[in-house]
């Protein structure tokens, strides 16, 4: 009837091999990487909406508190508009904003079977959830580009030109990752669209006013000083702002181990990377326990 | 009884060459899963799959159907037992196993915001089918499940058999040689699931082993060259349709009677020395007495007249062939715990 039985696994490896050409790891990054980004231009809706809350916020806050909030941020950082100083804090609000949607999509996964349907494939896992994640680092990039093209229109000025608006992306990419991670976890742990959206978002308020983003940090009273020495979006704001600025804008860590600007950028960059691979790290186990075991 | 040939036979003839070769596509022993809070879903199972056969898990929910599966797919890992799937050990070679395999879960999975030619696409990328034979592969599929012409429609629109068409669809774009199947026209209607049992079938005339689990005695019948029944986690029973519907010796006549248990005693006893049935089954129902007997549908009526000659009456009555209760019932003696699942979509019968 047929060859004999001896060796089914070769025979099937031998089989395989004219089916599956073999993806690379970064083959399969890119094949999830073109999925997001796929999903995400489905979706203008969303894209808009995300743009739309930091847009609002930029163009409300300098025409309503830009002569009272101008005087405050000139005493700290002279011959400084407020719609160049709102910039970055909205640059940086619009990659919080996007980083809430990534657990979103993990949810959405979880809940259409993608997830556990991507996890019987022979992709790399750790490639699966790059690819994902790459295609948010994409989309920030984008909308952070928006947010500084509209700035520019509305009187603001990057004293560092073109690379320092690069380097506000860079800086926004950073900053996203640890919020990335942290709605990735918290839509693994409820397994829930609207807890993550909620979880996520309640957080987003409190921790974008509560730090230097829309007032110099000796404007603020006492104990939300304190709070925003220990608040992500403080690092990532002074960072960003230090390069539209074009100099040292730090306000909670004081080094002066390079010229300029860069005293204000390495040390937010720092403490960004450190609190991205902490919570990267957190939610890179929560990942692999949620498929490797109890699926049901 | 004559038994057939249980390893590999196909009791509906079909395909004219048995496919089957001899070698094993799964081979299970001891497979036991515990669930972190104690629940012990497989207790227990041995059993091997020949290559080309369609075989399948028959079974009530929480019998531990869905479980099983998951460890043959590598979703989940056996508490203990030896998992050998196309030759690969589901502990150690678990990447070996999903490039040899596919799967279809219960749950229908599919992205929704792509269409359906990029959900193909998607699946094809994934599995590293080679750039060259990608476009071939989508028409190819598209046709198969008959989703050509709504290639590039967005999924979330289609209907529940569409989708399931479709998932089906990007189970089979590596051509795996094994394909599981867990029970995949859960609520749907007949018509869908009369379509997609062709497709079915024709992958495994291809000479795909399918795997397939089911709630519905009337799927692994239509489908399944050899069945096992799965109850509390363990196989009870393991044959051909055919030997399973013997071990209920016939079609099922339920009869509805008005009055108590007193009238139900009488309609039993008249029914167990009732001649033209033979050696009938007789147990007592919610609504009267319920005759399974090889000859219920030729002697049905004479029955009746028996019962009505007795002064019993008839409220109502019904000719059925047996289900998978009544199997359940033939094979342990009782009826499955039908504890009802959140997914349970019933399928009219």
């Amino acid at each position: 009837m047929s060859t004999p039985g001896t060796d089914s696994s070769a025979e099937t490896r031998e089989r395989r091999t004219d089916a599956r050409s073999g993806n690379s790891f970064l083959g399969d990054v890119w094949v999830n990487f073109k999925r997001w980004n796929l999903k995400a231009v489905r979706n203008p809706f969303v894209l808009v909406v995300s743009l739309v809350q930091p847009i609002i916020f930029l163009v409300l806050f300098t025409e309503v508190f830009g002569n009272v909030a101008g005087g405050a941020v000139n005493r700290g950082i002279p011959g400084v508009s407020y719609e160049t100083y709102l910039v970055p804090a909205i640059a940086i609000q619009v990659a919080l904003a996007a980083a809430i949607t990534s657990g979103v999509g993990l949810v959405n996964d979880i809940e259409n079977g993608m997830f556990e349907k991507v996890l019987v494939t022979p992709m790399n896992r750790t490639a699966v959830f790059l690819g994902k994640t790459a295609a948010e680092m994409f989309r920030i990039a984008v909308q952070i580009a928006i947010i500084l093209l509209l700035g520019l229109v509305l009187g603001a000025d990057i004293a560092t030109g073109v690379p320092g608006a690069i380097g506000v992306i860079l800086v926004g990419i950073v900053f996203s990752l640890w919020f990335v991670a942290f709605s990735n976890a918290l839509a693994i742990l409820t397994r829930d669209q609207e807890s993550t959206i909620i979880g996520a978002n309640l957080l987003q308020f409190p921790l974008l006013f509560l730090s230097s983003a829309f007032l110099p940090l000796d404007a603020l009273p006492g104990w939300i000083q304190t709070f925003a020495r220990l608040n992500p979006v403080t690092y990532g704001v002074d960072a960003a702002r230090s390069l539209v600025v074009g100099e040292d804008v730090m306000t909670v860590i004081e080094v002066s181990w390079f010229g300029g600007t860069l005293n204000g950028v390495v040390p937010g960059v720092v403490v960004l990377l450190a609190l991205d691979i902490v919570l990267g790290a957190t939610a890179v186990y929560l990942l692999s326990r949620a498929s490797s075991s109890d699926v049901q | 009884m004559s038994q057939p040939d249980v390893e590999g036979h196909r009791s509906n003839g079909t395909t004219p060459d048995s496919v089957t070769n001899g070698r094993t596509t799964i081979d299970v022993d001891g497979l036991e899963v515990v669930y972190s809070d104690g629940t012990a879903a497989v207790q227990g199972v041995d059993m091997t799959v020949p290559e080309g056969e369609f075989f399948g898990f028959l079974g009530p929910n929480g019998a531990g159907k869905t479980t099983s599966i998951k460890v043959f797919a590598t979703l989940l890992s056996p508490t203990s037992g030896e998992v050998l799937v196309n030759g690969f050990d589901a502990r150690s070679e678990a990447h070996k196993i999903r490039e040899t395999i596919g799967y279809m879960a219960q749950e229908t999975s599919i992205d929704p915001e792509l269409t359906a030619e990029e959900n193909i696409r998607f699946a094809c990328e994934a599995y590293g089918v080679s750039r060259g034979d990608r476009d071939g592969r989508v028409d190819e599929l598209l046709d198969l499940v008959d989703l050509a012409d709504v290639a590039d429609k967005r999924a979330e629109g289609f209907s529940g058999g569409m989708k399931k068409r479709l998932d089906a669809a990007t189970a089979l774009v590596h051509q795996p040689p094994l394909v599981f199947l867990d029970e995949p026209t859960t609520g749907l209607d007949p018509k869908a699931r009369n379509r997609l049992w062709e497709y079915f079938q024709r992958i495994n005339d291809l000479g795909t082993t399918i795997f397939l689990t089911t709630q519905y005695l009337e799927e692994a019948d239509q489908l399944c060259d050899r069945l096992a029944v799965l109850l509390d986690g363990q196989i009870v029973a393991d044959g051909s349709p055919d030997d399973l519907k013997r071990q209920v010796g016939g079609d099922v006549l339920d009869i509805e009677l008005e009055g108590g248990g007193a009238e139900r005693e009488r309609a039993m006893t008249i029914a167990q020395t009732f001649d033209a049935f033979g050696d009938a089954t007789v147990t007592e129902t919610d609504e009267g007495v319920s005759v399974t007997s090889e000859r219920a549908r030729q002697h049905g009526t004479d029955l009746l007249v028996a019962l009505r000659d007795a002064e019993l009456t008839v409220t109502g009555f019904n000719i059925r062939a047996p289900t998978l209760d009544d199997v359940f019932l033939a094979i342990t003696g009782e009826k499955p715990d039908s504890e009802p699942d959140s997914n349970t979509a019933e399928v009219s019968q």
